[in-house]
């Protein structure tokens, strides 16, 4: 090899290295690191970065100085010097990008590890999910919401299924997801490390309302304190009907302006203590109202789809909650 | 050789298109231009589904006509555009470049075309019933409560997935049993040998998508209970099987591809391939690693966390065959005579596109970055570069550089640099903002979005409009031309590989007299070595 081609080599070798070096430490695609794994997730996808810039700059530089400089002059019908391959080239990029895959591969096992390790005491959350919203039951405290809400430091550990359809539990700034597939739990570790709310995003397709899917619904990192003493408040709401229409999901199809609730895929249920009375016939409108919870495929709203909503409020609503939110709806 | 194919008279040449035939150069033109329509549909849907995210809560689509537009036009264009429309030309060459008169089973080559018709119509019917809306991968349990058009779409893509056995059937028969003299196996242009190893991938994994299928549309017709979950079906089942083809399906659609673009590096840089045998093998390698890694779309799903890592390591390893092609088509064009005609500049796109689609596939092959990034814009970027950026680059190379072999006439050079230079600008500029919003935040497939990504998306609209604006000069250039366009001569590339050494459009029964193969078909730089032998006894294999 020439001493000129070996020096080209080394320069551009240099210039490529370090420009990987730099994307890798300045630049940053991610939203904020709110778990202990975002950080470690962000390290090795800022390392993979910089690889790729290497590679992407290596590939592209060679493509362009190609067209730029091995071009065919006017007139000219002949070939080119004829090469049919080099052994020691091809050796070359074949066993650098298997080292580079080991590499990736050996750190994307190591931050997947430390990422799953249990820590001792965590908070355990039973995330249920169905079209179109999320609930969130805190079994040990005895407490369900339709926010998310996580002591600053503390491992929690997501229990996530589903009563229909596959959705999938995703807080960007937790750098993870978690599919909740009907019929299956599927644990989930996460430790909060940042104080904010985050949205919660279901990321598989669900149906109609699948864009709006938790827009009602948030993950709060607090202090342990304000944790504790928002487990307290909502714990004393528990039959509170308002609650008790958002942790159910009502308000992930129905709006209802009492609730705050915005669904677009049922009816509208404002105005709805004045119609229920006459909308079926030989019904008065607190037992229009009860069947069309606990058995919504009796009576189902012009204009809109049987079997979406689902038939299981009968068995997960306590008879002293069911009879609040009737008498709730009664009133609106 | 078959009677109507001999029986076609050039003035009525026409005609052969619209109706039944076995002639393979004819069936070849039916799926391109066939397929073409499909992407002229999917496309559309494209530019819905862009006017729509034009803004955050826009309402020009309802959601439910939302979902239909996306899984319809994922469908479309995977199913009846990049997989007919590479079908088509390896119909049209395969046999010109081994040097065979037709393919192995005629009859059944007309068959697996014929399919695609109703395959196709019935997805497009599906709109009058309520058309699927599951998204292309169709997960269950959402796939087996949709409208009747779901059933339909699932019948629809057994229609295609036997057109596309079939042709796979006839292509591994015809290259293993019909090569000319002299045509072994090291000789065979790359093309054939994509196609090869393509077929391949397609017999083994499509018969799994099929029997996916017809469990879906029985537990939607007939009542069975496979993916109900109260009845102890299993949702991830379907997953497994869906993925067991759709994940080589995108090697199915990009290998033929690069298949394409390694016959126009060396006759538009007048070199040999660099590393042929190396390109080969790396085809098979991709072909056989592609059945290994299908899992890895199911990291955030419900299987064992210790089965994710060895999917992890398959996966990542695709991208060393992969180099290989990428450095050996880099050695090809180094220290070349480099002429730029528009299916060279489409090759060269072809690269840069898909490697950024290459280099983002490792990153979705790590775990802990795939939990954070599966299901959002990201994977959409990346797909996008691996097949709209990968496959339809390659494609629209190849339909560049070979259209003068089908036609006999040139396309204009200037319309085909309009379009690469919009089709270019367009793809990056459609597909790289999606990158950030998927990092940032936004999932797949939503009507509505957060409004932090609107400007993103906006980004990415005007790339997708850009796009389709492109597809207009070169459809008008390949119409006029095709009528009016000045003759091409039988070899205007001055390339190499048997399909040149007969006339352009080829006769009927494709060579004059059956050709003896005695070198490479790469041999730039060298003596012509590849001689049309007059002798009958030379003929045949």
């Amino acid at each position: 090899m020439k001493e000129r081609t070996l020096l080209v080599i080394v320069l551009v070798t240099t210039a490529l290295l370090a420009a990987g070096f730099w994307v890798a430490a300045n630049v940053n695609l991610m939203p904020a690191e709110a778990s202990t794994r975002a950080a470690l997730v962000d390290q090795l996808f800022r390392a993979m970065l910089g690889l790729a810039a290497v590679i992407f700059l290596l590939v592209e530089g060679l493509l362009l100085y190609s067209v730029l400089r091995f071009r065919r002059s006017k007139g000219d019908e002949g070939d080119a010097v004829p090469v049919h391959g080099n052994r020691a080239l091809e050796i070359v990029w074949t066993v650098i990008p298997a080292l580079i895959v080991v590499v990736i591969g050996s750190y994307s096992f190591r931050v997947l590890a430390a990422s799953e390790t249990r820590e001792a005491d965590p908070i355990v959350v039973n995330i249920h999910s169905r079209q179109f919203s999320w609930s969130f039951e805190y079994p040990a405290e005895g407490v369900t919401s339709t926010d998310l809400h996580l002591p600053l430091g503390r491992q929690a550990r997501f229990l996530i299924t589903s009563d229909d359809v596959i959705h999938s539990f995703w807080v960007p700034e937790f750098r993870v997801k978690r599919d909740a597939t009907p019929g299956q739990i599927a644990e989930l570790l996460v430790t909060p490390s940042r104080l904010g709310a985050y949205p919660v995003r279901c990321a598989e397709l669900c149906g109609v309302g699948h864009a709006s899917m938790g827009l009602s619904s948030q993950a709060v990192v607090e202090s342990p304190e304000d944790f504790q003493s928002w487990i307290e408040k909502t714990r004393a709401l528990s039959n509170d009907p308002v609650t008790t229409f958002n942790t159910m999901g009502c308000n992930g199809c129905h709006s209802l302006a009492a609730a705050g609730a915005k669904g677009v895929v049922g009816p509208v249920l404002d105005g709805l203590g004045q119609r229920a009375g006459s909308t079926a016939s030989g019904q008065d409108a607190a037992t229009y109202i009860r069947t069309s919870i606990v058995k919504p495929g009796d009576q189902i709203v012009p204009g809109f789809a049987d079997n979406v909503m689902p038939r299981n409020f009968g068995e997960r609503l306590k008879p002293e909650q069911l009879q609040a939110l009737v008498d709730f709806l009664m009133a609106q | 050789m078959t009677s109507d194919a001999i029986a076609a008279k050039p003035a009525r040449a026409w005609r052969r298109y619209l109706g039944w035939s076995t002639d393979h150069k004819v069936i070849g033109v039916q799926y391109m231009v066939t397929s073409f329509f499909f992407f002229l549909l999917g496309g559309a849907m494209a530019g819905m589904i862009r006017a729509q995210l034009l803004t955050p809560d826009s309402t020009l689509v309802s959601a439910e006509a939302y979902n239909r537009l996306t899984t319809n036009h994922g469908s479309v264009m995977l199913f009846l555009w990049i997989l007919p429309v590479l079908a088509g030309l390896g119909n049209y060459l395969i046999p010109l470049q081994i040097g065979a008169r037709d393919m192995a089973f005629p009859r059944l080559n007309a068959l697996s075309f014929w399919l695609l018709v109703p395959g196709g119509l019935l997805m497009l019917a599906s709109f009058f019933v309520g058309a699927a809306e599951a998204g292309w991968t169709a997960y269950v349990p959402l796939s087996v409560a949709g409208p009747d058009g779901q059933t339909l779409w699932a019948i629809s893509v057994v229609l295609l997935g036997t057109s596309s056995m079939m042709g796979s059937i006839n292509f591994v028969t015809t290259i293993l049993t019909m090569r000319t003299a002299g045509m072994t196996f090291w000789r065979m242009p790359l093309f054939t040998w994509s196609i090869l190893a393509t077929s391949i991938l397609v017999l083994t994994a499509t018969p799994v998508l099929t029997a996916g299928l017809v469990l879906i549309a029985m537990d939607r017709l007939v009542g069975t209970l496979f993916f109900s979950v109260p009845a102890g079906g299993d949702p991830i089942l379907w997953q497994n099987l869906f993925w067991f083809y759709s994940h080589p399906a995108v090697y199915i659609m990009v290998l033929p591809a690069m298949g394409a673009i390694s016959e126009i590096f060396p006759v538009f840089s007048g070199k040999p391939v660099f590393g042929y045998k190396m390109i080969a093998i790396s085809s098979l390698a991709i072909s056989l690693l592609g059945l290994t890694v299908w899992a890895h779309h199911m990291f955030t799903s419900g299987m064992d966390p210790r089965l994710r890592v060895p999917y992890m390591i398959s996966t990542m390893i695709i991208a060393v065959p992969t180099g290989v092609k990428i450095f050996s088509w880099l050695a090809t064009i180094w220290g070349g005579k480099i002429r730029l005609d528009t299916p060279m500049l489409f090759a060269l796109g072809f690269i840069s596109m898909f490697l950024i689609g290459g280099i983002t596939g490792v990153f979705l092959a790590a775990i802990p970055i795939d939990l954070h990034v599966h299901d959002t814009y990201f994977v959409v970027a990346h797909l996008h570069f691996v097949l709209f950026g990968g496959s339809v680059s390659g494609a629209y190379a190849a339909l560049y550089y070979w259209y003068p072999k089908v036609t006999g006439r040139r396309l204009d050079e200037r319309l085909g640099k309009i379009h690469f230079a919009a089709n270019f600008i367009g793809t990056n500029l459609a597909y790289l903002p999606m990158f950030l919003a998927g990092l940032l935040g936004m999932p797949r497939r939503v009507v509505n979005y957060d409004p932090r990504f609107t400007q993103l998306n906006q980004l990415a609209s005007l790339g997708a409009f850009l796009l389709a604006a492109s597809v207009l000069p070169f459809l008008y250039n390949v119409i006029v031309s095709w009528v009016s366009g000045p003759k091409a001569g039988d070899n205007p590339w001055r390339a190499k590989a048997l399909e040149w050494k007969t006339s352009s459009p080829p006769p009927a029964h494709n060579f004059d007299t059956p050709p003896v193969v005695t070198e490479g078909p790469y041999d730039y730089g060298e003596p012509v070595q590849v001689s049309l032998a007059a002798t009958p006894a030379a003929a045949g294999d």
